[in-house]
């Protein structure tokens, strides 16, 4: 078993870096899956693994928002992770980047958005201890220190996040060499769950766009999309 | 309190406005962002009481809950500015700034929640997606651009207005009618995300299917079309995905 420690470090830095981007600092959407997960796929040499499985948990999770205190599922923990976990399997299979690749990383690790969101639950007492110790240092006046507290939250979201993304670029380089021993009828199942679960996503980008008429926009925009596909091919046929 | 207090200059309230992007950096749910508040506008403090003991009062008074939209946050940072300006100066008393800040907090919120994450979030996102198959990875790109355009362009002109209007600023951003654009975004959004549905069904079930592929094809418009419906009716978007994919799996096997 050969693990390609360079591509689990550069994914567990890029893993670090959105996770900070997406709530602490800037909010730019480096952190959308679509971002994380393609930048992803381009610093692991496998643009196509990222860029599909970001497109995919793009969609899966276009409606959810951090709305005051309540807390999503961590979608770009689910993005690098996913993405980071393809792009190794696809490396240690050596046969690139497939659909059955796509859909066995997000059916893998699609949950790390729930775990994502436990974590960031418990950083959140992390960083209430430091308002307290921050709050405290203004009273002794101590002003330089309680404000040096704020940068301090931003450091366990690099580290932890990191290292999840990291584990699962290494499961990625463990469960690729699986693969060749996994029927290809198997292999095909997947590669068709790949089209279902995308356009499944995209009905549920649709419902969570928030839009008052969604399902008369969704159903718009999936005809015109269908009657366009359906003419070409008729066009090309004649 | 003085008539002498200084001017902030250009650099300091460009070092805040910089500062303002850290807001988040330790939200607790306890005082949420009152940290990244004060950590925030510190350098305007420090320029503005240069006595100790008044500039650890205005600390402290900035230490207290705080919770906005991060972006419209902005505008309540630059009128911050504003009125502490005014307070240095003598011309109000410290409970203005505190009033100005519980005012706006919470319609900011709103406002902000309203256009950013739930409209210009998930229509570029849509808009984006529905741009792979012409753009591939380029679109995750234009996602950025379009999006960071409309969020750095108002940031920016939010705490411009909080610094130059204070209270007033309330008028100027009803005037931008953020709700009503919002609602066409989401528009957008609904039928981007519609149309990506049927292509990524026709255009991956006809790759992946091999001679099933009319079937595939149709399969996945249809589960697409379910899982609309099963969402709406408040099936958990995980397990209607995992049906799916098992679904297809399945098929895929077996057929």
């Amino acid at each position: 078993m050969n693990v390609g420690w360079t591509q689990v470090a550069l994914a567990g830095v890029w893993g670090g870096l959105v996770a900070v981007e997406r709530k602490a600092f800037l909010q730019a959407m480096f952190s959308r899956p679509l971002v994380a997960a393609t930048a992803m796929g381009a610093l692991l040499d496998d643009v196509p693994s990222g860029l599909f499985v970001g497109l995919l948990l793009e969609l899966f999770h276009l409606g959810s928002a951090n709305l005051g205190a309540s807390l999503p599922d961590n979608d770009t923990l689910s993005a690098t992770g996913a993405s980071a976990a393809a792009a190794s399997m696809a490396a240690a299979t050596g046969s690139g980047s497939t659909p059955a690749i796509w859909s066995l990383s997000v059916l893998l690790f699609l949950g790390l958005g729930r775990w994502g969101r436990g974590v960031d639950r418990f950083l959140e007492r992390y960083s209430a201890r430091l308002a307290r110790k921050a709050l405290a240092s203004a009273e002794a006046g101590q002003l330089t220190r309680a404000m040096r507290q704020n940068q301090w939250g931003m450091w366990p979201h690099f580290v932890l996040f990191g290292l999840m993304t990291a584990a699962c670029a290494c499961a990625g380089w463990l469960i690729g060499p699986l693969l060749d021993v996994v029927p290809l009828r198997v292999l095909r199942g997947l590669a068709w769950a790949y089209p279902a679960m995308a356009s499944v996503s995209a009905a549920i980008a649709a419902r969570g766009s928030h839009a008052k008429r969604s399902s008369f926009y969704a159903g718009l925009g999936a005809g015109v999309v269908t009657l366009t596909v359906v003419l070409l091919a008729l066009r090309e046929r004649l | 309190m003085s008539d002498l207090a200084p001017a902030l200059s250009w650099w300091v309230v460009l070092r805040v406005f910089l500062r303002s992007l850290f807001l988040q950096a330790s939200w607790n749910p306890q005082g949420m962002q009152n940290l990244g508040l004060a950590y925030a506008v510190y350098p305007a403090l420090e320029r503005l009481y240069p006595e100790k003991g008044l500039l650890e009062v205005a600390v402290r008074r900035h230490l207290v809950f705080f919770n906005t939209h991060p972006y419209v946050a902005a505008a309540i940072v630059g009128g911050v500015l504003h009125h502490e300006q005014r307070i240095a100066r003598g011309e109000e008393t410290p409970d203005k700034v505190v009033a100005f800040k519980a005012a706006l907090m919470g319609p900011l919120a709103a406002l902000g929640d309203g256009f950013f994450w739930l409209s210009l979030k998930p229509a570029t996102g849509a808009v984006c997606a529905a741009l792979v198959p012409v753009l591939d990875a380029w679109a995750a790109v234009v996602f950025l651009v379009l999006y960071n355009l409309v969020h750095f362009w108002l940031r920016a002109k939010l705490y411009v207005l909080g610094l130059s209007m204070g209270d007033r600023l309330v008028e100027a951003v009803a005037r931008a009618n953020l709700p009503s654009r919002g609602a066409k975004l989401r528009s957008v959004g609904a039928a981007c995300a519609g149309g990506l549905a049927a292509w990524l069904a026709l255009d991956f079930g006809a790759r992946a299917g091999g001679r099933f592929s009319p079937l595939l094809s149709v399969g996945c418009l249809a589960l697409g079309a379910v899982s609309y419906v099963l969402v709406a009716r408040r099936v958990p978007s995980y397990v209607v995905l995992y049906l799916a994919a098992g679904l297809a799996c399945v098929a895929g096997a077996f057929l």
